[in-house]
């Protein structure tokens, strides 16, 4: 993205009135969308798919609620001297008991990976108790000094509710933002965005790059080094199919080839357009006076620095 | 008639000999803790007097809640503004969560106002309400080691305060760079050092207490939410929310001593705590030297449990399902019972409308009890409770039979301010059928609408912006189907900005319903949007901001704003009723 431009639309975050972008764009499959210049359908799902997905999730929660699937929500299985209803392990969900899969579409409309594939044996995967999921652990990143094994959890815990569990632009919510959220995987689109771009949205919002101002700025929510690893996760699951088994499952091979001379975490600091966007974004965000100035480095939550990352997650063809 | 009468006389009698025995046995009573208590749950025992109390931060509903234990009865409400979130009693800190209460004041922080509220706990009324400078968003309070000072975390600026309670007079510091959120703490025991964590920085905050100044971060898991020092002052307990894990801090050494893998969404900790002699503490009585505990007992939001932690061993030991999502946690101050305070009663309880109330369910501790690790009672809680701290009832006086005639209750020579703040006022509200309307601000007859969809986690649009002296008419739309990640069906989102602005909104929409407010925007600034329902694991990241620009000065942010003004709070209470801390460099 040229310097010039993303001024402009950064600014643009900054007036009152709220830009819809393309304010009659409820058909998904207009050419509205742009990658390198070049006009192109957008990358997103049918209303019908994001529909289902939506009822599906829908079902899944009033199941829980209802004691069904596994689930103890309710008080039909509520003892309260007992403790009986409570999940155990002999009552943890198992394949087939997730209401969310049904019959799916386009999109992938499932939350659990036992809906996907069979879960990985023992040491195959890590286990993600937070989001209850298996799901693979890369060895190797198409963007260097960004792990997307980090990148993964932040998206899982951000992002899912727009963009779905396995970036199908098929979240819970998706049917209720006009335009709707990207299908994250589709390669013919997002292999055409530069780090920049992806980098940009993120922190800044949609705004920031002239798009959907339905896509929240996160600058607040995640340091810098969040956002490459976000990125990192996006690039290494580019045109990823449906798993056939487990192999394919944990070993997701992306479509992604680095763009010649794109801003990466370890050149950023000496990126000049990069380092202009930040400080038109971080101008506009909120959570900042004049003392508090953002996106640098705060170790902990086993974040790490570009470089460190750089050395243990090894650069991918 | 006779036959009436009769028994008039009767219980005339009895009720005078009750009150004659309530008299004679004033002073011994402090020392009585009534032999009647039957934890079995049996459908009977229905005690009409508890020997301690739970005093929670009811939340968005603006009260404190005084609940008996462990009887479960809910005695009163106390007004005392917006939606509030740490109680701490006077005294000192010394001991586990609950203190060394003296048994003369409770102090409150309201996120929704950024004030601290002070509950005189003998006349059960609000005193005084302290109103915090601007720009800050108090999350938590802690007292200090000499309880003359109370620090607070400014979630919303990346700030920390401290305040000193009888002047008020508060330092403000800043915890860079953003983005920052600090929001639990708690003082090392010692009086040295003051830790908070913050969500953001994913670190806790370590601070000295005096002189008041930032001195190094400690890294810990990912977005890290309670922070609590034990009664031995030797290890600071960080629950790591979004690793799973508790991050065991070694206070002399200022350095990370163990990382425990506990449970998924781990919020908040609290420890038993036994006297020097190893029996049960009672502050008044006992000496708060020598304090030791045994058990750390961890909240996990994500796992619908508690996990009950061996402080010797640091290692998990038990773990005990609750019912469900549980945020906070309390223990009784006889360390019998763990009271998990639910933030989501899926499915249970009688509807009253469109918001649910959360509950709190109260486990039986004791590990010698037939009935351990079973809920002994759960009740259905108005607002949405965030803290909740134990004193026993020993230390309330009973004023009404006389006894304050003798004096002592109030001071002479003066009026005691009894204040009940307004919980909503200055705005206009409705409900409506879910909107489609697209997100964003537009302007309509006049009216500036803003039109926000909130969904897990978050707002869009995520900052809105506003001229100074726009009327405007806020819609938020939940179009969450279940709460992310947690998958509960029944999940209301909220919509509170902070500040001067936190009576006029403080809106619950459930789904499938838009809730709609409208106020003039008179006061400029930079104000953080919050969600005050606790729909789910990211609850707290739930944030958007609202700017008010004045059209004469620059765009509003944290540096420029009418910030003298928001502090006077208009609508919250009547004028003079606001003690206003004073912004001071050091203290």
């Amino acid at each position: 993205m040229k310097k010039q431009n993303l001024k402009i639309c950064v600014i643009a975050m900054a007036s009152l009135v709220a830009v819809w972008a393309g304010s009659s764009a409820s058909a998904a499959g207009k050419k509205r969308c742009t990658a390198q210049g070049v006009k192109v359908e957008c990358p997103t799902q049918s209303d019908a798919v994001l529909e289902r997905a939506r009822e599906s999730y829908g079902k899944e929660a009033m199941d829980m609620a209802h004691g069904k699937a596994g689930s103890t929500y309710g008080i039909a299985p509520f003892d309260y001297l007992t403790g009986v209803g409570k999940r155990t392990d002999k009552t943890t969900l198992t394949e087939g008991e997730s209401g969310y899969g049904g019959s799916a579409g386009g999109g992938t409309g499932k939350t659990e990976l036992w809906d996907r594939v069979k879960a990985p044996a023992k040491g195959e995967a890590i286990y993600d108790q937070w989001t209850n999921n298996w799901s693979p652990t890369f060895k190797e990143t198409l963007v260097p000094g960004a792990d997307p094994n980090q990148g993964k959890q932040w998206y899982y815990f951000y992002c899912i509710a727009c963009h779905g569990w396995m970036l199908q632009g098929d979240g819970p919510v998706a049917i209720d933002l006009d335009p709707r959220p990207r299908t994250l995987v589709a390669g013919r689109y997002m292999n055409k965005k530069t780090n920049l771009e992806l980098f940009t949205v993120i922190k800044g919002g949609g705004e920031a790059v002239s798009l959907s101002s339905s896509m929240p700025s996160w600058g607040n929510y995640l340091q810098d080094q969040d956002i490459w690893n976000v990125v990192a996760w996006i690039r290494a699951m580019q045109d990823v199919k449906s798993p056939r088994d487990l192999d394919e499952y944990l070993n997701p091979k992306s479509t992604f080839k680095p763009i010649a001379g794109d801003v990466n975490p370890l050149n950023a600091a000496d990126n000049e357009d990069f380092m202009e966007a930040q400080e038109l974004i971080e101008a506009e965000i909120a959570g900042r006076g004049e003392e508090m100035q953002g996106g640098k480095y705060v170790e902990g939550g086993l974040r790490e620095r570009p470089q460190d990352v750089a050395k243990e997650v090894k650069l991918g063809n | 008639m006779r036959c009436n009468h009769k028994f008039l006389i009767v219980k005339l009698f009895s009720a005078v000999c009750l009150a004659l025995g309530g008299l004679s046995s004033v002073a011994s009573a402090a020392e009585q803790v009534p032999p009647w208590q039957n934890a079995e749950h049996d459908n009977k025992d229905t005690p009409l007097h508890d020997p301690m109390l739970l005093y929670n931060a009811g939340g968005l509903d603006g009260k404190v809640a005084v609940i008996g234990l462990p009887s479960m009865k809910t005695y009163r409400h106390i007004d005392v503004g917006v939606d509030l979130h740490e109680v701490v009693y006077g005294g000192s800190p010394a001991g586990n969560k609950n203190g060394t209460p003296d048994g003369k004041y409770l102090y409150v922080n309201d996120k929704g106002a950024n004030t601290i509220g002070e509950i005189n706990l003998q006349t059960g009324m609000l005193e005084r309400l302290i109103a915090l400078p601007f720009p800050f968003g108090v999350h938590h309070i802690a007292l200090s080691a000499d309880g003359k000072y109370l620090f607070g975390t400014g979630e919303y600026t990346g700030k920390m305060s401290k305040t000193e309670i009888a002047t008020g007079k508060t330092q403000v510091i800043d915890w860079g760079p953003a983005p920052s959120a600090p929001d639990y703490l708690d003082v090392g025991k010692k009086g040295k050092y003051v830790f908070a964590g913050n969500y953001y920085h994913s670190t806790v905050g370590v601070f000295s207490a005096n002189p008041f100044k930032f001195i190094k971060e400690i890294p810990v898991g990912k977005n890290p939410h309670g922070v609590d020092v034990i009664p031995e002052g030797t290890l600071a307990i960080v629950s790591d929310k979004l690793s799973a894990t508790m991050t065991v801090i070694d206070i002399d050494k200022l350095a990370v001593k163990k990382v425990i893998p506990t449970c998924a969404g781990p919020l908040h900790s609290v420890m038993d705590v036994y006297d020097a002699d190893g029996g049960t503490y009672e502050p008044g009585k006992d000496s708060p030297e020598g304090l030791t505990s045994k058990y750390a007992y961890e909240s996990c939001f994500v796992a619908d449990a508690n996990v009950k932690i061996d402080l010797k061993k640091l290692e998990v030991v038990d773990e005990i399902p609750t019912h469900y999502r549980t945020g906070h946690i309390a223990i009784s101050a006889d360390n019998k019972y763990v009271i998990a305070l639910n933030k989501f009663s899926t499915g249970l309880f009688s509807p009253t409308g469109v918001v649910y109330p959360v509950n709190f369910e109260m486990w039986d501790a004791r590990e010698d009890s037939p009935t351990y690790g079973k809920t002994l009672k759960i009740i259905p809680v108005d607002g949405e409770p965030h803290n909740a701290k134990t004193i026993y009832a020993y230390q309330i006086k009973d004023w009404t039979m006389g006894q304050a005639e003798k004096g002592g209750l109030l001071k002479a020579g003066m009026m005691t301010p009894v204040i009940h703040p307004h919980h909503m006022a200055k705005s206009k509200r409705f409900f409506m059928p879910k909107s489609n309307e697209r997100p964003g601000v537009r302007m309509v007859n006049g009216v500036k609408e803003i039109h926000v969809k909130a969904f897990s986690y978050g707002y869009i649009p995520r900052q809105i912006r506003v001229n100074k002296g726009d009327k405007v008419r806020i819609f938020v739309t939940n179009i969450d189907k279940a709460a992310g990640i947690t998958k509960n069906p029944d999940v209301t989102m909220g919509f509170t900005i902070y500040g001067p602005y936190g009576l006029r909104t403080n809106l619950s929409a459930p789904r499938g319903v838009t809730a709609v407010t409208e106020f003039v925007a008179d006061i400029a600034g930079e104000y953080a949007i919050f969600c005050q329902h606790f729909c789910g694991p990211l609850h707290l990241e739930m944030r958007g901001s609202f700017f008010v620009d004045d059209p004469t000065k620059e765009a509003s942010n944290l540096d420029i704003g009418d910030y003298g003004k928001a502090q006077t709070l208009p609508g919250l209470v009547e004028e003079g009723q606001l003690t206003i801390a004073e912004r001071v460099k050091s203290l």
